[in-house]
């Protein structure tokens, strides 16, 4: 994934109601969009589009 | 009652079972004992920050109240009178829950989290709430109400995180064992910087209920002690299904303390060496001390093996947007309306999760399920793992790069994901004085195997009798 554009940015910020928070703090909210593109990007999709994602919790006598 | 010790000399660095053992059998006093703690606090806690909040008084009151209870000859259990500290995101009744932040500021607790309600049945004496990274995420920080917690070996460095707290006061002998958390390593990270011992247990050994939450899929309460028998003692009381945690496992809590010392002979111990070797090489003493961990637990007869699990940087991945997924799901409308009110570190660190979209989640936990299959397979071949757990001695506080540098290159995420147990202690002491760390990894509710072989490095290495110049 590339580096998150300014106007996807923004407008994830406005989706998520960090307005304030892009304005009081543009950097720390920039350096949180930059993290997220990168993060993703170093995750390989398994290849079988079918593989189940871990049930969240799945507690019992083993996991 | 008198242990043969002058007046609380020495008393801070005597293990939790000789304590224990101590003041079942009238040789020691919990109101000395306490007072010796609470002397060595007022001493060196202006120095090390372990502490948000002391309950001095409370604590005091409580040591009178166990020691009547002893020369009663009534026990409360395997820790009676025993000094414990509670990270301050674990609730302790009667006390404020501010998880380091100003957001939670005044935040008072109105019961025990299920941990701290077993270790107070068990008889320990809750001796006050520990520093820790803002939310148990952002730190080391200087912008928060209260100061961050300082490494005993040196405190111009970090103790590591974010259990900062409850890593730096039990290396310094502030008190015997603590509670903390660990999340992508929080546990582990102070058990590694402070010389100290460390586990997260398996995913829902351990009740996180009365827990603030960081990542309800990723949180874990662990022990933090001076050696490993204190550590699986205290895992004996707090272990256990909670039918009011929707995370706690079935499986009950074992005995671990009955097979300590059975050694490493005949064990099958897979060494995951391109963790600190390729995907993150370690400074070189860190690989040096690895190496003569290995070697010992060889010496003793165990079988080495070379494992090869998923790379550090996609379980690293994996864990960042698992946590932050659900962080976010915890701390987004704080965000949205007081963003000020939390330092930086953590705003940063807890923001991510509004840019990540439902998709990247599932993807993350389909990954998940397949680094479960990969430990699950390597631990079918051995009994335990052994691998690096940081891969630089402590940095210097000071010096925001290099904790921005140190602070990811660390094996411990790994396990947090796939919820196998991880136990981190001390593996050597660098040429700078400060504690080198090893990991030990074992299948599903095996914790007991994780303590023996982490005993048989301790009876070797003599790594329990190593504590910091200070006091």
């Amino acid at each position: 994934m590339q580096a998150m554009d300014k106007e996807l940015m923004q407008a994830l910020v406005r989706r998520a109601g960090l307005d304030k928070a892009l304005a009081e703090f543009p950097d720390d909210v920039a350096a949180a969009a930059e993290q997220a593109a990168k993060v993703m990007a170093r995750i390989k999709a398994p290849a079988d589009p079918r593989a189940e994602p871990w049930p969240a919790m799945r507690p019992g006598d083993g996991l | 009652m008198n242990v043969g010790i002058e007046a609380g000399q020495g008393l801070h660095y005597l293990t939790v079972t000789a304590l224990a053992h101590a003041i079942a059998h009238r040789q020691l006093s919990p109101v000395e004992l306490m007072k010796a703690h609470l002397a060595r606090i007022e001493k060196l806690d202006p120095r090390l920050n372990a502490f948000i909040r002391l309950d001095a008084e409370a604590a005091l009151e409580t040591a009178k109240a166990a020691e009547a209870e002893a020369i009663a000859g009534h026990l409360r259990g395997p820790l009676h009178g025993v000094p414990v500290g509670i990270k301050d995101i674990i609730d302790v009744a009667g006390l404020p829950t501010t998880c380091h932040s100003k957001i939670l500021e005044g935040n008072l607790a109105t019961s025990d989290a299920v941990c701290v309600s077993k270790l107070r049945q068990a008889g320990a004496i809750v001796v006050g709430k520990l520093s820790t990274h803002e939310f148990a995420i952002g730190g080391p920080s200087f912008d928060l109400p209260w100061p961050p917690a300082r490494n005993p070996w040196n405190p111009d460095h970090h103790p590591g995180g974010s259990s900062s707290g409850s890593g730096s006061g039990v290396a310094a002998g502030l008190f015997p064992m603590a509670l903390g958390t660990d999340t992508g390593g929080s546990v582990r990270n102070p058990a590694s910087c402070c010389g100290i011992v460390g586990l997260k247990p398996t995913y829902g050994l351990v009740s996180r209920r009365g827990v603030f939450p960081l990542s309800f899929t990723l949180d874990h309460i662990g022990p933090m002690t001076r050696n490993v028998e204190d550590n699986a003692l205290m895992l004996e009381v707090i272990a256990g299904h909670d039918p009011l945690d929707p995370g706690s496992a079935a499986a009950s809590g074992g005995r671990y303390c009955a097979a300590l010392d059975r050694g490493a002979k005949g064990l099958r111990v897979g060494f995951v060496r391109h963790f600190h070797e390729v995907d993150m090489p370690a400074e070189p003493e860190v690989t040096a001390a690895l190496e003569h961990v290995m070697r010992a637990l060889q010496a003793q007869g165990a079988d080495v093996r070379d494992i090869r699990l998923p790379s550090l940087g996609e379980f690293a991945a994996v864990n960042r947007v698992i946590l932050q997924s659900e962080a976010w799901a915890i701390h987004g409308e704080w965000l949205r309306t007081r963003p000020g009110d939390y330092g930086k570190l953590a705003r940063r660190r807890l923001m991510p999760g509004a840019f990540l979209a439902a998709g990247d989640y599932v993807l993350a936990n389909k990954r998940r399920l397949e680094m479960i299959a990969a430990v699950n397979a390597a631990l079918a071949e051995v009994d335990v793992l052994l691998c690096a757990s940081s891969m630089d001695p402590a940095c210097r506080m000071d010096r925001p790069a290099e904790v921005e540098r140190t602070y990811p290159r660390q094996a411990r995420t790994p396990f947090n994901v796939t919820g196998h147990p991880a136990l981190a202690m001390m593996s050597g002491l660098s040429s700078g004085g400060l504690p080198l760390s090893v990991q030990f990894v074992g299948r599903y509710f095996d914790e007991a195997m994780l303590f023996r072989v982490a005993r048989a490095w301790e009876q070797v290495s003599g790594m329990d009798k190593k504590h910091p110049p200070i006091g």
